[in-house]
């Protein structure tokens, strides 16, 4: 049942991803790079959404909120470099994941690179430096029955409110920020921003529950997924839900690309360019495990859960981002 | 439509945003009336790429599918 979920999750996932061209690279860059918030909206509106959608699919008791534990240095460095790296590969870690479905050949690269990075990060040559440089992963007693036993410091403890309270009142906020606000036009897209949006909630609430359901008690990340599928390649793990949600993501985009012609082998002319993404996929493969998340499990999961950790990760990685941006593409 | 190409950029095979930044980057050291041809292959610079252009009040004459995932846009800057 774990892998047909997770296999379900990902092909939803990889639909979703490819005709929203949700990319958390491309949401954060063009902020400051083409002053357009398209996808940055996108991400937003989907945070609010499932700030309201988390605690009461926890309070029907369908999921126990889980907000990740704190890694000062983890969160700060490493999510910075996350966001450096995500410049560097032409993506963040769910834009490179569906755009291997798509057939760029760069963002196999990137994949390959993040995923062995990652791998090393997590248990393998690079965990002692990422161990040396952790100071304690802060965890603290829960405060309500929505949440799991222990849970990383979120807005909820911090205030001792039940997760509903500031849940809703951030959400409201974003709300009114992205509607009351300009949108930048782009009558290209197939779908309209927070369309986007509400395709991919419905997917992450999905996720969310199937995961609980199999005993991983967290909505939808990356990372880990790709570790799971190159330790299950190496004959040391089992292919679980968080593996065939990386095999889903893909061949959902690939599906999509193909029956949309959107697929194709795009190779760049200039070979130096796996160089770049190969570079990026490693210096996100160390951030993401060093932060504990990724753009998808800190960001799209762990912000709308009030998780401290991943409100400062998410700072970092768009520093980290616009760093990266201003050095390769703005400056004359 | 067969119309004058100033400039022609082959943007095939380049990671985002690279089609985005070498198209802006053309457009700016162009005159008034000439015409910029974009030939791309990545979906989302395709959508990107004619809103940046009329944000910055240039025109966009066409977006052909040239092939399987191959556009061609024009533009004319203004």
């Amino acid at each position: 049942m774990a892998i047909v979920y997770g296999l379900i999750s990902g092909l939803l996932f990889g639909y979703v991803l490819q005709r929203s061209r949700l990319c958390f690279n491309s949401g954060f860059r063009d902020l400051l790079l083409e002053k357009d918030n398209f996808v940055w909206k996108t991400i937003v509106f989907a945070l609010a959404l499932q700030m309201i959608v988390f605690p009461l699919m926890a309070q029907f008791g369908l999921i126990k909120l889980a907000p990740p534990a704190l890694n000062w240095v983890g969160v700060i460095v490493g999510a910075f470099l996350f966001g450096v790296g995500m410049v560097l590969a032409g993506g963040c870690v769910s834009g490179t994941t569906y755009r291997v479905g798509e057939g760029n050949t760069t963002s196999w690269f990137a994949a390959l690179f993040f995923a062995l990075t990652g791998m090393a990060t997590a248990n393998g040559i690079l965990k002692p430096l990422a161990d040396t440089l952790t100071v304690g992963r802060i965890t603290v007693p829960s405060n309500s029955t929505l949440f799991t036993e222990n849970v990383g410091p979120n807005i909820s403890t911090m205030l001792g409110v039940n997760p509903l309270i500031p849940s809703l009142i951030i959400a409201a906020l974003l709300i009114v920020y992205v509607f009351a606000t300009k949108t930048s036009p782009r009558p290209e897209a197939k779908w309209s921003w927070w369309q986007s949006s509400i395709l991919v909630v419905i997917v992450a609430a999905f996720a969310y529950w199937s995961s609980t359901q199999v005993g991983r008690n967290y909505g939808l990340g990356i990372t880990g997924g790709w570790i799971g599928l190159m330790t299950f390649l190496t004959g040391e793990g089992t292919f679980g839900w968080f593996p065939a949600l990386i095999v889903g993501i893909i061949i959902g985009a690939f599906i999509t690309a193909l029956v949309t012609k959107e697929f194709k082998l795009r190779v760049p002319k200039d070979g130096k360019t796996f160089v770049q993404v190969a570079i990026g996929g490693m210096l996100m493969g160390f951030g993401a495990v060093f932060a504990g998340g990724c753009n998808i499990g800190h960001f799209l999961t762990g912000i709308p859960l009030l998780a401290i950790s991943s409100i400062v990760a998410g700072v970092f990685f768009i520093l980290g981002n616009w760093a990266m941006t201003w050095f390769m593409y703005m400056r004359e | 439509m067969e119309l004058k190409v100033t400039k022609s950029i082959d943007e095939r095979g380049e990671v985002c945003p690279v089609p985005d930044v070498d198209a802006k980057r053309a457009w700016k050291k162009m005159k008034p009336g000439e015409v910029l041809e974009v030939l791309l292959d990545y979906p989302l610079s395709k959508e990107r790429i004619p809103a940046n252009a009329e944000k910055a009040g240039h025109k966009v004459l066409a977006i052909e599918e040239t092939g399987n995932s191959e556009w061609r846009i024009l533009i004319e800057v203004q």
